[in-house]
């Protein structure tokens, strides 16, 4: 199991969740189709990056002991290539390539916000009240300084009463 | 041109602590994604500790790696702030919290069916669409002149909305064009 999903780590992001439900429902059949989905839609709905739900499928299989091991295992591989590269990128300081790389990169990720803006609201906003707050919740972010956990406590209030 | 961030970077590094307080606080508060937008606004607009340029950087680094990219800015960002222990902080306060809350969901969610815990759920992936709308606004208010820069982004941006483009192929395409780009709009 380590080794598989270790594997699965180095796959990118939410990338990696058709090839995750490839090895741990078709090929080792350790949880059903249906088990799957309703994992993924967990770790949606619960905060941190959507991998986290390796912990349920880990969960699943092997207990307590399971979550923790293939949490660990999907994060820490890429954790380690990250930091070397990050370690590399900053020796590099001074090189021109660096900076003209850079320069490029900038307007290519500011595109890549904004799909995600559209992504993230396919999913999310699917009814007046949720595109109200989302709304709301922006206009609030751009002009105060205010801790994000204020607003999800809010929404979650609002949530729990309006969207029922 | 100066950047959007409100408070000029941190002349002292943060401690491990401060780091692991805001990591873990952003990733128990982040629901339904938004969480690269999340740390953007606490690493650079409330604690100032990179800079605009720093964390476009760095954001461009995790986006191309392998992994999840909040855990990827998350080590990228402890290891500039503080090397090994920063990236080792980071990446566990990015992780932990998350981790047992979904724990708690699931054994929640799976054994009751509590109508009103979804929609606060609901409610909360929508704040993530507000707080990345705004990322996006924020970010883009400062190139908003340069029109060779917005033209690059609203093509990516479309490609990948309606083509439903891999980040790969999207490089692939549009990496050359903003290289050609803006080095000739440097000059």
């Amino acid at each position: 199991m380590f080794v598989v999903l270790s594997l699965l780590g180095f796959g990118g992001g939410s990338a990696i969740i058709p090839q995750m439900h490839a090895d741990v429902v078709d090929r080792y059949h350790w949880i059903s189709s249906a088990t799957f989905t309703q994992f993924f839609a967990l770790g949606k709905l619960a905060p941190g990056p959507t991998t986290s739900m390796a912990a349920l499928v880990g969960y699943a299989v092997a207990g307590a002991l399971g979550a923790v091991v293939a949490t660990a295992a999907i994060f820490l591989p890429a954790a380690v290539v990250v930091y070397a590269v990050g370690h590399g990128w900053d020796r590099l300081r001074g090189n021109p390539w660096r900076d003209r790389f850079a320069r490029a990169m900038a307007p290519v990720v500011l595109g890549l916000m904004w799909a995600g803006v559209v992504t993230l609201a396919r999913g999310a906003v699917d009814a007046p009240v949720t595109a109200a707050v989302a709304v709301v919740a922006a206009i609030v972010l751009l002009r105060t300084d205010w801790n994000q956990a204020v607003l999800v406590l809010a929404a979650g209030i609002v949530g729990a009463f309006a969207l029922r | 041109m100066p950047p959007p961030a409100r408070r000029v970077a941190a002349s002292r590094p943060p401690s491990l602590i401060e780091i692991a307080t805001v990591f873990g606080r952003i990733s128990s508060t982040s629901f339904g994604g938004g969480q690269m937008a999340a740390i953007r606004r606490e690493v650079v607009r409330r604690n100032g500790w990179l800079d605009e340029t720093e964390f476009l950087e760095l954001f461009s680094i995790a986006q191309i790696l392998p992994g999840a990219n909040p855990t990827n800015i998350a080590v990228l960002v402890g290891s500039r702030l503080r090397g090994v222990a920063g990236a080792a902080a980071a990446l566990l306060a990015a992780v932990l919290p998350g981790f047992l809350i979904l724990l708690l969901i699931a054994a929640v969610v799976l054994e009751a069916h509590l109508p009103a815990l979804r929609g606060a759920l609901r409610a909360c992936a929508a704040v993530a669409v507000g707080l990345t709308l705004a990322n996006a606004i924020e970010m883009t208010l400062p190139r908003r002149r340069d029109l060779v820069q917005l033209a690059i982004s609203a093509g990516v941006a479309s490609f990948v909305i309606v083509l439903h483009a891999s980040l790969w192929l999207t490089l692939l395409v549009f990496l050359p064009v903003a290289f050609v780009a803006t080095s000739r709009s440097a000059r």
